[in-house]
């Protein structure tokens, strides 16, 4: 019998998180443990049956659960200062105090950070590895500014080492056909979520579901079922009511803010109906290529805060322009550098808010409610 | 041709690049008529949480019309959007991409890039550049020349010596000369090490003086780790060997691997007997406030003080007064 979606979810998520201290209760991991950045080429992990968790994924979740200030207090008491991404300052807290709403992931035996999205994990990942004291390995992806030859080259060196070092850690040997059966894996479900996500503009549903679905393409990407989700996500909200027309449509640009219930200020935005977002986005690498190797190296090098300013401006404005949006919602992440200049050549008019994605205190609400009313004015009066 | 590099990364040995050392002619911080101590160039952007010795960078080399180009790193977040907020001003630009390891196989990918690099200029200023064998050598006699004179740091005074190197970075390599003749520190006062990124405001140094402090040793890009860069073999395998020597120093935090940064500095520190640390930061300089947690921990085990002063805005050296003196009295 097929799986309803809420049944595919659970699993995934029970299986995701049966080693966290709450469910494991004293209970060792059976697998060897793999602490992760958000694009860590985890087929490989995967393929070498290596559990791998996210702690940004989990400080996301902190924050969903209002759990996040405690923890943020800690972290400053650790000498870690609060200017630091709060993704980071959260977990920090979290593992400080040994609390969260699912407990702790269970320990790592080694720590892999990217810097194919930003240059802060890999040093924040520093800080883990002190605590931990076990290895740190960075992946280095120069991006698109680099010569195309002579990224593929260093970047495939630095894949070929971290399977020979994880097979040395899991004492498991790497199938080439495992490996590349899991990066189809990952290509379908990347070819679903899109379809998923295409329906935002068309369709009666809040960007909420993808704010939070997209979780299952960040931690579940290259497992089999996660496109068979992706597909019955997609054809229940094609069952929905058509969008209506009757508001604002209105992109938004950044990271969802996972302390509010909606994951964007709806409060605020009543008159507006989001139709896009570049955050759900993020993970439809592309895996093409000839083999195993190039198909990595074309998604994880290629990232999106891996690309050049130009590149990015190209695929912003078509994301804008196929959402129908007349005007956009950009956050000026606290927590997020890179993603704040995506906006900059964005030719539709902006509110441009203050904001983090994990502090709920971060945020001047009255502010952000006059930057929104303005734009408003902006928009009706044009 | 001037080119200004941001960061101790760039290496110094394809051609001359003369070191940012903060300030912009005419925007400085102090000089801001709003009071907001932030560059222009940050004002107008509303750049939030951007490094200001980066914003400065940025405005120096779009205001000054003396600065043909600019070759900046991309080792952290500030430096990695660079481009985006320099890519219209209409002169050189070039980033290089520093590697997050220091292995084999990142020495290799990075001597490739200043193969890139130096076809880059060559290209953009129509010029052939020949002189690398030679200016390797320059740049290692340079460094023994700081090696020296960081060898004697507790006997002269530290605001003097930061002085004249940043003085000296500014000039092209082949005028570059370490000067010798330092003022002489006056009495002996508690021992401190100096942690940070380029200490552009050099006042925060006589500051440290002024509470009695003797710095003995710095992990400063511009002192302590130019005085440790390795020498690059001019006759060797020439761009591998500038790659090395630029990698394989002692690490910037932006490189990734703060377990070498914990292990030489703590042995230095110990060697040098120091009372007490001072970790001068950039505010939103998150590379320094990662090191920072770490590093307070591992000195707080080693029963040894340390106080962390945060660079922001044109009311530094009040600040950092008060803070210093506070520390000075705790050592």
């Amino acid at each position: 019998m097929a799986q309803s979606i809420l049944q595919m979810k659970s699993r995934l998520l029970r299986e995701y998180y049966k080693d966290f201290s709450k469910y494991a209760k004293g209970r060792l991991p059976e697998k060897k443990v793999a602490w992760v950045t958000a694009f860590v080429p985890v087929e490989i992990l995967e393929a070498l049956d290596i559990s791998y968790y996210y702690p940004e994924s989990y400080a996301a979740v902190i924050a969903a659960s209002n759990a996040e200030q405690p923890l943020l207090s800690e972290s400053e008491a650790q000498f870690l200062s609060c200017d630091c991404c709060s993704y980071s300052c959260c977990i920090e807290g979290c593992l400080e105090q040994e609390k969260g709403p699912r407990g702790v992931p269970p320990k790592p035996d080694v720590l892999i950070a990217t810097n194919n999205q930003c240059n802060t994990l890999p040093t924040w990942w520093n800080i883990l590895a002190e605590r931990y004291q076990v290895p740190l390995i960075v992946l280095d992806y120069p991006g698109e500014a680099v010569d195309r030859a002579l990224a593929c080259e260093y970047v495939t060196k630095q894949h070929r080492e971290l399977i020979a070092r994880m097979e040395k850690l899991s004492g498991n040997q790497l199938d080439p056909a495992v490996l590349s059966e899991l990066i189809a894996n990952s290509e379908r479900s990347v070819a679903e979520w899109k379809k998923v996500a295409a329906c935002l503009p068309g369709y009666e549903i809040k960007p909420t579901i993808l704010f939070d679905d997209i979780s299952f393409l960040i931690t579940s990407r290259c497992k089999a079922e996660t496109a068979e989700l992706y597909r019955l996500m997609r054809e229940e909200i094609e069952q929905m009511p058509a969008a209506g027309k009757d508001k604002i449509p209105v992109f938004w640009l950044g990271y969802p803010l996972w302390y509010h219930a909606d994951r964007f200020l709806s409060e605020l935005l009543e008159d507006f109906r989001i139709t896009g977002s570049n955050y759900v986005t993020w993970w439809s690498l592309d895996y093409s290529g000839e083999d195993a190797f190039e198909k990595l190296f074309q998604a994880y090098n290629y990232t999106f805060l891996n690309l050049t300013q130009e590149t990015r401006n190209k695929i912003l404005m078509e994301l804008i322009q196929n959402s129908g949006a007349v005007c956009a919602v950009t956050l000026h992440n606290k927590s997020c550098k890179c993603d704040f200049v995506s906006a900059k050549n964005i030719s539709i008019p902006q509110a441009e808010i203050e904001i983090d994605m994990i502090d709920r205190t971060f945020t001047d609400m009255e502010k952000a409610g006059r930057q929104i009313n303005i734009l408003k004015e902006v928009i009706c009066a044009g | 041709m001037k080119l200004l590099a941001l960061s101790g990364l760039i290496p110094e040995q394809i051609c001359d690049v003369v070191r940012f050392t903060g300030g912009v002619p005419g925007t400085a911080r102090d000089q801001d008529p709003r009071g907001t101590g932030r560059s222009e160039y940050a004002r107008e952007r509303g750049v939030a949480h951007y490094c200001g010795y980066a914003e400065d960078y940025i405005s120096a080399v779009r205001q000054d019309d003396t600065v043909d180009g600019a070759v900046f790193p991309k080792s952290c977040d500030s430096s990695r959007i660079m481009a985006n907020y320099l890519e219209d001003c209409g002169k050189f630009l070039y980033q290089l991409n520093i590697p997050a390891r220091q292995d084999e196989l990142a020495v290799e990918f990075f001597a490739a890039q200043l193969e890139q690099y130096r076809e880059a200029v060559e290209r953009h200023f129509g010029r052939t550049i020949a002189d690398v064998a030679e200016r390797t050598e320059a740049v290692n006699v340079r460094n023994r020349e700081i090696r020296r004179a960081y060898a004697d740091l507790e006997g002269v005074s530290y605001r003097a010596y930061l002085d004249s190197i940043h003085e000296m970075l500014t000039r092209p390599l082949s005028e570059q000369v370490v000067k010798k003749d330092l003022p002489v520190k006056k009495g002996a006062g508690k021992r401190v090490y100096l942690v940070g990124s380029f200490l552009a405001d050099t006042e925060i140094a006589g500051v440290i003086e002024d509470c009695g402090l003797t710095v003995v040793g710095d992990d400063l890009p511009e002192s302590g780790r130019l005085a440790a860069m390795p020498e690059a073999d001019p006759g060797g395998e020439l761009y591998r060997e500038i790659a090395a020597c630029v990698l394989r120093g002692r690490l910037s935090p932006t490189q990734d691997n703060f377990r070498q940064i914990l292990s030489s500095d703590m042995k230095e520190i110990e060697e040098k007997k120091a009372d007490g640390v001072i970790f001068v930061t950039q505010k939103y300089c998150e590379p320094y406030d990662y090191l920072f947690s770490v590093y307070k921990k591992m000195l707080d085990q080693r029963g040894i003080p340390a106080t962390q002063i945060t660079l922001a805005d044109s009311g530094n050296e009040r600040k950092a007064r008060l803070a210093l003196e506070a520390f000075a009295d705790v050592i």
